[in-house]
């Protein structure tokens, strides 16, 4: 199910949106979805119903319903890959299409001609100019904070195929708290 | 709204004054919570501009899968405008604490016909908390405008570029305070500024 995936089989990702000429002419670039040496790959023709987890970074060209928990690794989910689930991950970088809630501890990166339907919950996020977006994303430090510790303890407790039963609805904000740092994206 | 007829491509790299949108970028500078309803697309200079304050961002992209065309269906009723509108705003937790307080219009009410800028504001403002503020441009001395809505994003220095890529143009509304008084509902003018490039930047507030 699982293949292994080098580093270097594409142009790469960039981390930050916010300086980047529009590139509407560009084809979709191949995620390289780790730091350093392989990473597992859910291939194209892969379809899983359920619940994906892991403690490696993963690419997924395939099709995942359910949910995706990779609470310390990064996530690429690549142009051929479609994911209807809540995902948890340190990263999460998208130039596929998905449908459910990303929650991301560092930072969410929506690329040129990836579609995403659902709310983002990140300290950082960038979406790309050519992206299709629509939800809701939680750019305050002390809401993001809490909807991640309950993601992971959400996390921790699901030992079964059950979806998070916060899908569709927006991390609830600490209203009293202090005031945060701007939360910059990009 | 008319008959597209072909125009010069637009600079894109023009750079707009828009005070009133300045204004508000300023005032959310080290302000408490906001909860924001972008109507337009997701940029990350948007993004970048609205977190200077602690916010949760809505993104519509309204314009997107064919989302004016929904709207200005000419037989629609009301009953069938409301749900539509409502089809097109993200799912909303329908808590008060998460009730709007700004609302990016851009240029979107000059693509949709009165009664369906009226369903759309009236589904905001279902929305929305009391005073809550919505900013938008609308096409007030040019007689046509782009076919499509533009795509604006902030700069730097608090100004706006406009993205959109449309080269032909189709008559312009030319929606007046009197019309956007009677269209925008709930959502009264509070203030409104002549710019530069012939539109009308205005800021309506909810009652």
């Amino acid at each position: 199910m699982f293949e292994r995936g080098k580093r270097d089989e594409g142009p790469g990702e960039r981390a930050d949106f916010a300086s980047a000429p529009p590139q509407r002419s560009q084809a979709p670039a191949t995620p390289k979805p780790s730091q350093n040496g392989e990473c597992a790959v859910i291939g194209r023709s892969i379809q899983i119903n359920g619940d994906v987890r892991g403690d490696e970074d993963l690419r997924i060209e395939g099709d995942i319903s359910g949910t995706v928990q990779l609470k310390n690794s990064n996530l690429t989910i690549g142009t051929e890959g479609k994911v209807r689930a809540d995902v948890y991950a340190r990263s999460i970088t998208v130039y596929g299409t998905t449908e459910g809630d990303l929650y991301a501890t560092e930072r969410v990166n929506v690329h040129i001609n990836a579609q995403v339907r659902g709310n983002i919950t990140a300290p950082k996020v960038g979406i790309e100019e050519g992206a299709k977006f629509k939800g809701s994303i939680e750019m305050d430090q002390d809401a993001v904070d809490q909807a991640l510790g309950k993601a992971n303890m959400q996390g921790a407790a699901s030992q079964s195929n059950k979806a998070p039963d916060n899908k569709g609805a927006a991390p609830k904000a600490v209203k009293e708290a202090s005031l945060s740092r701007p939360t910059g994206a990009g | 709204m008319g008959r597209a007829t072909a125009r010069a491509p637009i600079e894109k790299t023009e750079a707009l004054k828009a005070p009133l949108f300045r204004s508000l970028v300023e005032q959310l500078d080290g302000a408490g919570r906001r909860h924001i309803l972008d109507l337009g697309a997701a940029s990350t200079p948007m993004l970048s501009v609205l977190g200077r304050c602690r916010c949760r961002v809505e993104i519509a992209d309204i314009a997107s899968d064919d989302g004016i065309g929904r709207m200005n269906i000419e037989e629609a009723t009301r009953e069938e405008l409301a749900a539509i509108a409502e089809s097109l705003l993200p799912a909303h937790p329908g808590d008060d604490d998460d009730a709007l307080d700004l609302v990016f219009c851009w240029d979107l009410p000059n693509y949709l016909k009165p009664k369906a800028l009226s369903a759309l504001m009236n589904a905001i403002a279902a929305r929305a908390r009391r005073g809550a503020i919505a900013h938008a441009l609308v096409v007030y001395s040019e007689r046509t405008m782009p076919e499509r809505p533009g795509r604006f994003v902030p700069t730097e220095d608090i100004m706006l570029v406009n993205r959109g890529g449309s080269t032909s143009e189709i008559a312009a509304p030319r929606y007046s305070p009197d019309d956007l008084r009677r269209i925008m509902g709930s959502f009264a003018i509070d203030r409104a500024m002549l710019l530069a490039n012939g539109m009308q930047e205005f800021l309506f507030r909810l009652q």
